[in-house]
């Protein structure tokens, strides 16, 4: 593997990204600001929950779809002009562009515990719940990555990135009723139970394998421009 | 002997609509392949499998000494590609694609970089999706020709340019030609382009390699005779006959192994030779590839010749 190179090339996504993602972030700054001035409301959380929301979605569907955009930009041939493999460049595909959507999340993520933390009107069970959601939408993306890479289809990355946003939706309601969620998400501090434990581990686990398969069904094509 | 920087043997990949058959092909060191062909007729992929980007289904692909496609990335250390259908990233320019080949390619020239730059009248810091196609174009093959490749495979580069950037295009070219190690693979439907810059071509028709040889031996072996034959004298037999055009009475003969020798041969046939006419690269090219696919219908509507 030459991992010079495969920097190289996430360097050049993020390079390419970085407008988006800044534009992101400010949003998100924004965003998270209005539900503190707001004083936690519940219109402003939930606009807020549902403009956050939006703007991962949106990035990761826009970040994981770069290799079939660029099929249809015809910068693919460029890129395959570089010294590079095919696992190469999924390498630096599927890495690069969960590196970039981690560093928003990640902060969008810091930004929504500090929050949480700094103002009196959310209580602090509530953080363990909003892990699991953002990690969800981790998984989400990483689903998408795995579609987008593999099938390098516009229609089905499409349609994967609006199954995953009410996929979204769904996980939501189902999680807060679990024993182990609902039971602690209003109390004062943040309680790790086993079932949030539980939930994490098989969110960290589909986003593993969703990662191998797209791997190995890249590993095994034969044909790549 | 010359070391080969392209060698296909035996190269054959399926497609449900098209299928190259049984492709070989030897590019010494040095040389300029011309590989022309119609649209459709197997060059983009010849030239995709030969980068290492479409798998081969059967038969051996060796680039610069690497077996393709599994050494593609050390291979393409050393090729230049430039295609068509390639594009640069239109949000970026062209410093930021220059720089970032540079940080790749240790062998970068940035003076010669610097001097494409004002021979094609580029702008660094202008975007891509600022540039015209002509631009693009010389973007693209400036961004080839700085790294300095051992090979540079080129698909039909010069295809959508206007005549003054297909001129400078194919300057550039011949400039580079001027380095004996630097071998060239070009495609093209332009035999006029190819004829200019090649010294070795190749005519791809259906997915088959129809003919390749040396551009001088190709251009003196083709010729058009026209004769003038005395009633009720049957047409000479003459060896390469790929076509007969005109009358009855006054003939022409497309030749594909003209023999001065042939003259002779026509007058003892008592047939008199009235010209015998070079063919361009075009003519050449279409003769062969309607003879290829005429073949049998003129073996049995023209029963004297001898077809190639």
């Amino acid at each position: 593997m030459n991992t010079y190179l495969v920097r190289r090339l996430i360097y050049k996504d993020w390079y390419l990204s970085q407008g988006l993602f800044l534009a992101a972030l400010v949003l998100g700054a924004l965003t998270l600001a209005g539900i503190a001035a707001a004083k936690g409301t519940q219109l402003a959380v939930i606009l807020g929950v549902i403009i956050l929301a939006t703007i991962l979605i949106g990035m990761g569907a826009i970040l994981m779809s770069s290799m079939v955009v660029e099929r249809r930009q015809q910068t693919l041939p460029f890129v395959m002009s570089l010294p590079i493999s095919y696992l190469e460049y999924t390498t630096s595909k599927l890495l690069g562009c969960l590196f970039i959507f981690l560093v928003l999340w990640a902060a969008l993520l810091l930004g929504m515990i500090a929050t949480i933390l700094a103002t009196p009107w959310f209580p602090h069970g509530l953080i363990p719940f909003t892990v699991i959601m953002m990690v969800e939408m981790l998984v989400t993306t990483c689903l998408l990555a795995a579609v987008s890479v593999t099938t390098e289809s516009q229609g089905w990355t499409i349609g994967v990135a609006q199954l995953g946003g009410l996929g979204l939706n769904a996980v939501g309601f189902s999680i807060v009723r679990l024993h182990g969620i609902k039971d602690t998400i209003v109390a004062p501090h943040p309680h790790w139970t086993p079932t949030a434990l539980a939930i994490l581990a098989i969110e960290l686990a589909t986003m593993a394998m969703s990662i191998a398969v797209a791997f190995y069904i890249q590993s095994r094509k034969r044909d790549f421009v | 002997m010359t070391p080969l920087s392209v060698h296909f043997t035996g190269v054959s990949k399926r497609y449900p609509h098209f299928s190259l058959d049984n492709i070989d092909l030897a590019l010494p060191t040095g040389s300029i392949m011309g590989f022309v062909g119609a649209n459709g007729a197997g060059k983009s992929t010849t030239i995709r499998i030969l980068m290492g980007l479409v798998h081969q289904d059967t038969g051996a692909v060796e680039v610069l000494g690497h077996p393709m496609p599994d050494d593609q990335a050390a291979a393409k250390r050393d090729i230049g590609f430039v295609s068509e259908d390639m594009r640069l990233y239109e949000a970026a320019t062209l410093a930021w694609h220059m720089k970032f080949i540079q940080s790749i390619f240790p062998r970068w020239d940035q003076r010669y970089a610097d001097n494409l730059l004002r021979r094609f009248d580029l702008k660094p810091q202008q975007k891509i999706k600022g540039l015209s196609h002509g631009q693009r174009v010389k973007a693209a093959l400036l961004l080839a020709l700085a790294r300095r490749p051992r090979l540079l495979v080129l698909d039909e580069p010069t295809t959508g340019l206007d005549p003054v950037a297909r001129h400078e295009v194919l300057a550039e070219l011949m400039a580079v030609l001027t380095d004996e190690d630097r071998t060239i693979f070009f495609s093209s439907q332009n035999t006029l382009d190819v004829e200019q810059i090649s010294d070795q071509i190749t005519f791809i028709d259906r997915g088959r390699i129809i003919d390749s040889a040396n551009k001088e031996i190709f251009l003196d072996r083709w010729r058009r005779l026209r004769l003038m034959l005395p009633p009720d004298r049957p047409l000479p037999r003459l060896p390469g006959v790929v076509e007969i055009g005109g009358s009855t009475r006054l003939p022409v003969l497309t030749i594909n192994q003209f023999d001065p020798a042939m003259v002779a041969l026509c007058q003892d046939a008592g047939a008199a030779v009235q010209s015998i006419d070079a063919m361009t690269l075009e003519e050449i090219f279409i003769a062969n590839v309607q003879s290829r696919r005429d073949h049998s219908v003129a073996v049995s509507e023209t029963p004297e010749s001898v077809t190639a």
